[in-house]
């Protein structure tokens, strides 16, 4: 009975971080038709940027918080400029190719630059919050864990709210769906992919801060996260927001469950056979819609 | 090579590569660079030369097997270093546990790699284009992480396996010998290559790459094509790793991951994605820079990242389709009477509808992707 509570809580933790990483990949392949690569680099910017802002400076966690988040999301939007901006449009190449590649270049160029100012070696983050929280005898979170939930399932309802309400959210959408038809009605198409890229980038830093306690900060600290938010993308589907939501919590729990039932270092290759059966039988995810194998 | 004759193949006796449009193979230039290659190790400065170059002629092997399904299949595999490594590992343990000749190792390395690529491409090659790549980059990180847990001491974990003796050459002469077995190698594998994509598997392979609902109304079955094509692509990357532990004498998970992923897509794109010599002479571009940069390891992969960055966004398409499109617009310069767009087949005369038809379909881009 511990062992399921104690899957379960961390299913809600596990699965909140890395549908917050994995929505991002998601908004960016549904506007831009580009798999960023660059995803899993954001995260570890986001932890990077937030320990240096407590570690080296003193700031406050909360303050490092919002700063590594808006340092992602410029980075994202600097990446969109430098290394994507320029191949949309152009005759004789394959984009989606092309794009990947160029993302791919922008990450290993970030990581590498990190690892030559700050080195390889792992950095504590202090846990935002301290203590444990006992839930039944025996079943205990910390509070850090409660507050990685919480705040990722807030960002989550927040950029909801955003793409359904907003005058902005609404263009990413429009674009998403039918690029002619929103540049038709008057959307700035490439503001819309600016937009996208940032915001994309800069969940994925709030995700590193967040992260940073668990996983200590290192330059490769994204490449985990990113392994992940892959097989979450593959396995709902890409460019359907509310299958990722669910398709995070699902590997989520499969990953808690293994770690816990059996050892963590076979939770990544049973995840995968997992993956490998699911599109056997499904190929385009959970969610994903045949329609994107486009001629 | 193939069980699958395509349907024109049928209709037409004679396979002609030129009539289809490939452009002619120069004879010449390959001779003399094989020339230089065979001769390198009396002219090369030092140990480090050599030793790079046989590393040199090890990736080659291993881009252009990547370069077949990437550049020519136009599957996103980017999961090849997997089989590169299972190719490496598979040597390794042949040669510490069986007693065979290393010169078996190599093929059994193939094998493995090919058998177990042919498993793979049957999930990765129900999806298309990015979900590919997601499944094949995924199965290579979870091949390096089970290598790396592995406690049962037979791969070594985290510090690869050592210890076995490769070739078992000695003395002066050893690297030299090495160096030259990576070269027949490399040099088989382009061959190998070069027959492939002019024969009729490979026109259907690159008709299905550039055209797939053309391709399969025309009979090209996208499945067991590309199954044939993943399988020989794994064998020559297995091939490429089984050599590689030989020479080197050791197989560990550096092989693969993000950075030896980032230094071998970057010498493919740098060189020119299908094309037969792009990954040669990227590979020799980039290789060299990067023993120029082997102090400063940080600044090489940041600099390998910028390089890659680069041409990508300049010239798309690499190096060696870009020189061969500004020599094909000097050559039109020089005799202006010819449009440089035009291709020779139509000057010829058409012997028979479909088959010319085909020639019309197929040529412009045989034209663009075997440009040399």
């Amino acid at each position: 009975m511990n062992l399921v509570l104690q899957t379960l809580v961390s299913t809600l933790v596990q699965g909140s971080m890395l549908a917050l990483i994995t929505i991002g990949m998601n908004l960016v392949y549904g506007t831009l038709r580009v798999l960023n690569m660059a995803q899993g680099v954001m995260v570890m910017v986001g932890g990077i940027a937030a320990w240096t802002f407590v570690a080296n400076l003193g700031w406050s966690p909360w303050l490092a918080m919002i700063l590594a988040m808006v340092i992602a999301a410029l980075l994202g939007m600097l990446s969109y400029a430098v290394g994507i901006s320029r191949l949309i449009g152009r005759a004789g190449i394959d984009f989606e190719m092309t794009a990947f590649i160029s993302t791919f270049a922008i990450a290993s160029i970030l990581q590498n630059l990190v690892q030559l100012f700050y080195g390889p070696r792992q950095k504590d983050f202090p846990a935002l919050v301290p203590g444990r929280l006992q839930i039944t005898e025996g079943v205990s979170i910390t509070w850090h864990q409660v507050l990685t939930a919480v705040i990722a399932i807030a960002a989550l309802s927040a950029l909801g709210v955003f793409l359904a309400k907003s005058r902005y959210g609404l263009a990413i959408v429009a674009v998403a769906q039918n690029l002619d038809a929103a540049r038709l009605m008057g959307i700035p198409a490439r503001r819309a992919y600016v937009l996208t890229m940032g915001l994309a980038a800069g969940l994925a830093g709030l995700a590193g801060v967040l992260l940073a306690p668990v996983y200590f900060v290192s330059p490769n600290m994204g490449d985990l996260p990113m392994l992940q938010a892959l097989i979450v993308a593959i396995f709902a589907g890409l460019g359907s927001t509310r299958g990722t939501i669910i398709a995070a919590y699902i590997i989520g729990f499969v990953q808690a469950a293994v770690s816990i039932f059996w050892t963590s270092t076979y939770a990544m290759p049973v995840l995968y056979a997992l993956i490998v059966v699911v599109l056997i039988a499904r190929p385009y995810g959970i969610a994903g819609k045949p329609q994107e194998a486009r001629l | 090579m193939s069980t699958n004759p395509s349907t024109a193949a049928a209709a037409t006796p004679r396979w002609d590569a030129k009539r289809l449009g490939w452009p002619r193979p120069r004879l010449g230039i390959a001779a003399v660079a094989l020339l230089v290659a065979i001769v390198f190790p009396f002219v090369s400065p030092d140990r480090s030369w050599l030793s790079t170059a046989a590393l040199v002629m090890i990736t080659i092997t291993l881009a252009q097997s990547w370069n077949l399904v990437l550049g020519y299949g136009g599957v996103w595999n980017f999961g090849q270093l997997a089989f590169y490594a299972l190719g490496a590992y598979s040597a390794g343990i042949i040669a510490t546990y069986l007693p065979v000749s290393p010169w078996v190792a190599i093929p059994i390395g193939g094998i493995v790699s090919a058998v177990i690529a042919l498993l793979l491409s049957i999930p990765v090659l129900r999806l298309r284009g990015i979900y590919v790549s997601l499944l094949t980059f995924g199965f290579a990180e979870v091949v390096r992480l089970l290598i790396i847990a592995d406690q049962s001491g037979v791969t070594g974990g985290s510090y690869g396996m050592s210890g076995f003796t490769g070739f078992g050459f000695s003395g002066e002469n050893a690297l030299k010998i090495n160096y030259w077995i990576g070269l027949g190698v490399a040099l088989l594998t382009t061959l190998v290559l070069f027959a492939l994509v002019r024969s009729p598997l490979g026109n259907g392979m690159i008709a299905m790459r550039d055209n797939p609902a053309l391709a399969s109304a025309r009979g090209v079955g996208q499945r067991t094509y590309q199954m044939v094509i993943f399988a020989i692509s794994g064998f020559f990357a297995g091939v490429a790793g089984a050599v590689y532990a030989n020479v080197f004498e050791v197989a560990s998970p550096t092989l693969m991951g993000l950075g030896p992923m980032t230094l071998i897509v970057t010498m493919m794109v740098v060189g020119g994605l299908g094309t037969i010599t792009g990954p040669i002479i990227g590979t020799i571009l980039i290789s060299f820079v990067q023993m120029q940069l082997q102090d400063v390891p940080e600044v090489r992969f940041v600099a390998l990242g910028i390089v890659l960055l680069i041409v990508i966004l300049a010239m798309p398409r690499g190096l060696v389709p870009f020189i061969s499109g500004l020599w094909a617009r000097f050559e039109f310069w020089m005799n202006e009477d010819q449009d440089w767009t035009d291709d020779d087949y139509e000057d010829e005369p058409e012997p028979e509808t479909r088959s010319s038809r085909r020639a019309q379909t197929e040529a412009p881009k045989a034209e663009r992707t075997a440009s040399r």
